[in-house]
């Protein structure tokens, strides 16, 4: 197999062959001339004149050589290739435990990467299912997909006649821009299904939506462009390949079809194709409704007259030869100069703070995404997690490998010996490692496919799973296959580095002792241990990293979930009525507040009850610009506050503590003196170091209202969130119109859930038409709108888990291994004397210095590692001492359970069974 | 075999060549020498693409070659049959046999064959 002679390869040496060549014949061919009687030089011009053109022929030579030389390198590695394949499969099918081993942690570890990856791909970095995406220009802040901001014209949201100037007046920047804006819930029905009242997920959106996407119609047609000419004047409708199929059955008829939403009729003209998921990552729409239709459908919003209320997002494909910068300078200017032609009421802006106000205008190919937004930094922080898991893995399988290789080190010594050379030993060597990883890798592909869908699962709040499409596609393949083959190179290189480095005489010499011994020989003893040790210690440090990681999560989640958030937290309830389907406004909206309020209010186990707009932990949130007599604002941002409209009696039910003042009062009318309740972060901004009780603040250019009470910061929506400047309006004092929502909040004297079904009768005895939205504890909202952070803690617990257990693995097989290795010694010194405590406390001497050797080294790493969470962690600091602490006693517990194991065999042995043994 | 310009044909010398190493081992110039006297230096023009042919068919795997000590004791590469060499020896052999038949007989012919 091996050849005798090798010829080298290279220019120079193929050339300086060839030139030998060819003045060896004309050398011959001169002597016999010369013997035939010619001069020397006559003899040398006659041979090289029968020869011909010798510069040609020797380049043809030297081409050819060339060529035949690497066919032969070509031919030859490849040939090697194919035995080292085979023969690393025979040998691991002559080992299929080991094999099994190695490949199932790789799968965990691979699949564990792949699934991680799949949701980054999906969310962070896949484009938009459209046509050329990279063409695509952004306009507003994407994530805020659903949200409606009513008050004063913004730049990070654009309201419809800031949207239609930009379309129509943008100096070509873009060859078409769209825009889209949630819907809400929409009510519908279609005409022949029995009235079956449905919910379906829409959103407006401009008539040349699909045109500027470029997404052709599957089925009938899309918008034409046509349909924003008037209000109402295009009652049509393009629904989802998905809705079409759940709903309609793909029923091609379904074309043409009548629907009614939110009282309108609207026909269905198209179906839009499979792969169009929309522009909102992360969110599935149903259905497309132009938006000329919403004031058809929510006549009393007026959502396209109005400058102050913004809601769309908009995305432009950029005229052929505009870059993104360009785009980027051009929006921006339009969107300032906007802000100065139509002021925000009240507000005298200079120049200058409207320049600093934030513009979003980016690349479009990602679309618009909450999702990416609340999970791009745990994304990126898990994937950090599962690439040290597998880092842990990889630590692991080589330890494996090492000790297999010490049980290989007679047949590498014998390849060694027959003239096998270093270099081809590890590249046989690190095949059978790639034969490993890359069956490592095909399994974990079929790990992530289950695992990035269980991860997508946890993820959502257990309704609905997050409508994103995930797969396998070409980026997770490479880099599933890159991440196999770096994992090859980290656990397959050292051992095979050493393998490869066996002595040849000490290996053989200790051959039959190694065999007794049934482990390592004498070569092998003074260097196996120093990387196996290493190895283990490295698994430790690297454990301690993801523990720490762990811990912090674990004590921030709680921190959060104990934190005081000014409310009565485990005894309220939340009850969202919808009093648009039932059209209540004004007076007849602020009887049923008060009827309902005082009905809930007596119910057996209701302490208090009041109500609000916006909702706790749920619904939706308000803010107004407010005016400070003697307060001036350094920017914008300073006269923005969020605020609620509430009712008689809120401080009390919710269970917040008010500091100062008074609690609004079924007295806080219409005609009364206006009021309002503050919370202590606003009392403190705007009247720092004086009472606020008795000072007036004017919202929004228009009325003005008395502080009447302040109370303690109240977390209304988010739990981690820093408090902020809040008001309270009395709803009785400024009744809201038909677009507003109604929410109960009911504190319960015991277990709030208890009483949902008696509130939704009650609610139904008053009026039985009324809808009844959610009816849930506050506990239960307050757990939802933390899911990403129990999401996030989960995950990596379980991460630190699983790589406390491979290290732990990893130090058991270890010791055990040296234990096995120092049998004779340990029968040695019981037979001297030394009893069974000593030889626990020897064994687990030398594990812990193992461990401890990793704590030196990981402690520094974990500290540094956890900078990367600090902007995840609430309440507590990323060098939090209790975290610390936590994470490195349990690695400590674990540590000592995993070498007393082998420390405990060790001190059972024999005296005489290891002496027999030598 | 010559061409209208007095050369050899195209694949008459593969063949020469591969005649001449058929029984055993030889450097470029012996074999240079064998087709001269072998064809009664009618067929060589220039000896120069003999070499080219030479690393030709020891790229086709037809030929392996050897560094060697000459008669005269200097150093030169003797080239020698392998195995596929000597198959398609015998390939050309026949084949070239059932062309020249071909051939012969048909310029022996006496009389106009019609069909």
């Amino acid at each position: 197999m091996r050849r005798a002679f090798r010829l080298r390869i290279g220019r120079t040496h193929i050339a300086h062959e060839v030139d030998d060549e060819l003045a060896f014949h004309i050398d011959m061919r001169t002597q016999q001339l010369i013997a035939a009687g010619r001069s020397p030089e006559a003899a040398r011009a006659e041979a090289a004149r029968q020869f011909g053109d010798v510069d040609s022929v020797r380049s043809d030579c030297v081409t050819i050589d060339q060529d035949r030389e690497r066919a032969v390198h070509r031919a030859h590695v490849l040939e090697e290739l194919k035995q080292d394949v085979v023969y690393a499969l025979r040998t691991l099918r002559r080992n299929a435990g080991f094999a099994a081993v190695v490949v199932g942690t790789l799968a965990l570890g691979i699949g564990a990467n792949t699934s991680m990856f799949t949701l980054v791909d999906a969310v962070l970095l896949r484009a938009i299912p459209v046509s050329h995406p990279e063409q695509l220009v952004a306009i507003g802040d994407p994530s805020r997909t659903s949200s409606v901001s009513q008050g004063s014209p913004r730049v990070d949201l654009l309201s419809y006649p800031m949207y239609t100037d930009l379309r129509d007046n943008n100096n070509h920047l873009v060859t078409g821009l769209l825009a889209s804006g949630r819907t809400g819930r929409l009510d519908a029905n279609l005409a022949d299904s029995g009235r079956v009242l449905e919910h379906p997920r829409g959103r407006f959106v401009s008539a040349n939506y699909f045109q500027v996407l470029g997404v052709p119609a599957a089925a009938g047609r899309t918008f034409d462009g046509t349909e924003d000419r008037a209000v109402g004047a295009a009652p049509v409708v393009v629904i989802s390949n998905g809705y079409w199929t759940r709903r309609l059955a793909r029923d091609p008829r379904a074309i043409g079809k009548t629907m009614t939403i939110d009282g309108a009729d609207v026909a269905i003209i198209g179906v839009a194709p499979a792969s169009f998921s929309g522009e909102i990552v992360g969110t599935s729409t149903d259905i497309w409704i132009p938006l000329s239709m919403q004031p058809v459908m929510q006549p009393n919003r007026k959502m396209l007259e109005d400058r102050s209320t913004s809601w769309l997002l908009s995305l432009g494909r950029l005229t052929p030869g505009v870059t993104l910068g360009q785009a980027q300078a051009g929006f921006g200017a339009m969107l300032h100069r906007a802000l100065i032609d139509y002021p925000i009421p009240g507000q005298a802006l200079t120049p200058e703070q409207i320049r600093r106000m934030r513009i979003f205008v980016d690349a479009g190919d990602k679309g618009f995404s909450r999702v990416r937004e609340l999970y791009a930094r745990p994304l990126v922080t898990l994937l950090i997690g599962v690439g040290l898991l597998l880092l842990i893995i990889c630590a692991n399988v080589a330890n494996l490998l090492l000790a297999r290789a010490v049980a290989r080190g007679r047949e590498m010594s014998v390849r060694l010996a027959v003239g096998a050379g270093r270099a081809r030993l590890v590249r046989q060597l690190l095949t059978e490692s790639m034969v490993l990883g890359l069956l490592g890798a095909a399994a974990g592909l079929l790990v992530a496919w289950w695992g990035s869908q269980l991860l997508l699962w946890m993820a959502s709040d257990g309704a609905s799973t997050i409508p994103l499409v995930l797969r396998l596609d070409l980026p997770v393949l490479a880099f599933t296959l890159v991440l196999s083959v770096v994992a090859v190179v980290v656990f397959g290189l050292a051992p095979a580095l050493r393998a490869s480095r066996a002595d040849l005489a000490s290996t053989m010499r200790s051959g039959a002792r190694s065999l007794a011994g049934g482990g390592g020989g004498l070569g092998a003893r003074g260097q196996r241990a120093p990387l196996g040790k290493m190895l283990i210690a490295g698994q430790v440090a690297l454990s301690l990293v993801l523990l720490v990681g762990a811990a912090l999560l674990v004590r921030s989640l709680q921190k959060i979930q104990t934190a005081s958030v000014g409310l009565d937290r485990d005894h309220l309830l939340v009850v969202d009525v919808d009093i648009a389907a039932r059209g209540y406004s004004g007076d007849r909206l602020s009887n049923l507040a008060v009827d309902l309020s005082a009905r809930l209010g007596r119910l057996p186990g209701v302490a208090a009850v009041s109500w609000s707009e916006n909702g706790l932990f749920s619904g939706t949130e308000s803010a107004n610009t407010v005016q400070v007599t003697g307060f001036t604002a350094r920017d914008y941002s300073d006269t923005v506050a969020f605020y609620d409209q509430v009712g008689a009696g809120y401080a009390r039910a919710v269970g917040a503590q008010l500091l100062m003042g008074r609690d609004f009062t079924d007295l806080d009318r219409e005609h009364a003196p206006p009021v309002t309740l503050i919370n202590e972060t606003m009392a403190r901004f705007y009247w720092p170091g004086e009472s606020a009780i008795g000072k007036s603040i004017r919202i929004s250019d228009s009325n003005s209202v008395t502080v009447v009470g302040v109370v303690r910061d109240i977390q209304d929506h988010e739990l981690d969130a820093a408090p902020v400047r809040r008001f309270y309006l009395s709803y009785l004092q400024h009744p809201v119109g038909e677009a507003g929502s109604l929410r109960f909040e009911v504190r319960a004297t015991g277990d709030p859930a208890a009483l949902s079904n008696r509130v939704r009768r009650e609610i139904a005895a008053a009026d039985p038409q009324l809808p009844v939205g959610g009816v849930d504890a506050l506990t239960f909202l307050m757990r939802q709108s933390i899911q990403r952070e129990r999401l996030l803690t989960r995950l990596a617990a379980g991460f630190g888990g699983f790589a406390l257990l491979l290290a732990a693995i990893g130090l058991y097989g270890v010791m055990t291994y040296a234990i096995t290795r120092r049998t004779n010694e340990i029968g040695l010194r019981v037979a001297l004397g030394a009893r069974q405590l000593d030889v626990v406390r020897m064994v687990l001497g030398d594990a812990l210095r193992l461990v401890a050797l990793g704590v030196v080294v990981g402690i520094p790493l974990a500290i540094g590692a956890a900078q990367l969470l600090r902007n995840q962690l609430h309440g507590i600091g990323a060098t939090d001492p209790a975290a610390l602490g936590v994470a490195l006693g349990v690695l400590a517990v674990s540590a000592v359970v995993a070498a007393l194991l082998p420390a405990l065999k060790a001190a059972g042995v024999a005296p005489v069974v290891a002496l027999r043994e030598e | 075999m010559l061409d209208p310009d007095g050369g050899l044909l195209r694949g008459t010398l593969d063949i020469l060549i591969l005649k001449a190493v058929n029984w055993g081992p030889r450097h470029g110039y012996e074999i240079a020498e064998w087709v001269k006297t072998i064809t009664e230096d009618d067929l060589l023009v220039e000896e120069g693409p003999l070499y080219t042919a030479l690393h030709r068919l020891e790229k086709r795997g037809w030929l392996s070659a050897e560094w060697g000590v000459s008669e005269n004791n200097r150093r030169a590469k003797y080239y020698q049959l392998t195995a596929s060499g000597r198959r398609q020896l015998r390939a050309e052999v026949s084949s070239w046999e059932r062309y020249v038949r071909a051939i012969a007989k048909a310029l022996a012919a006496t009389s106009p064959v019609t069909a």
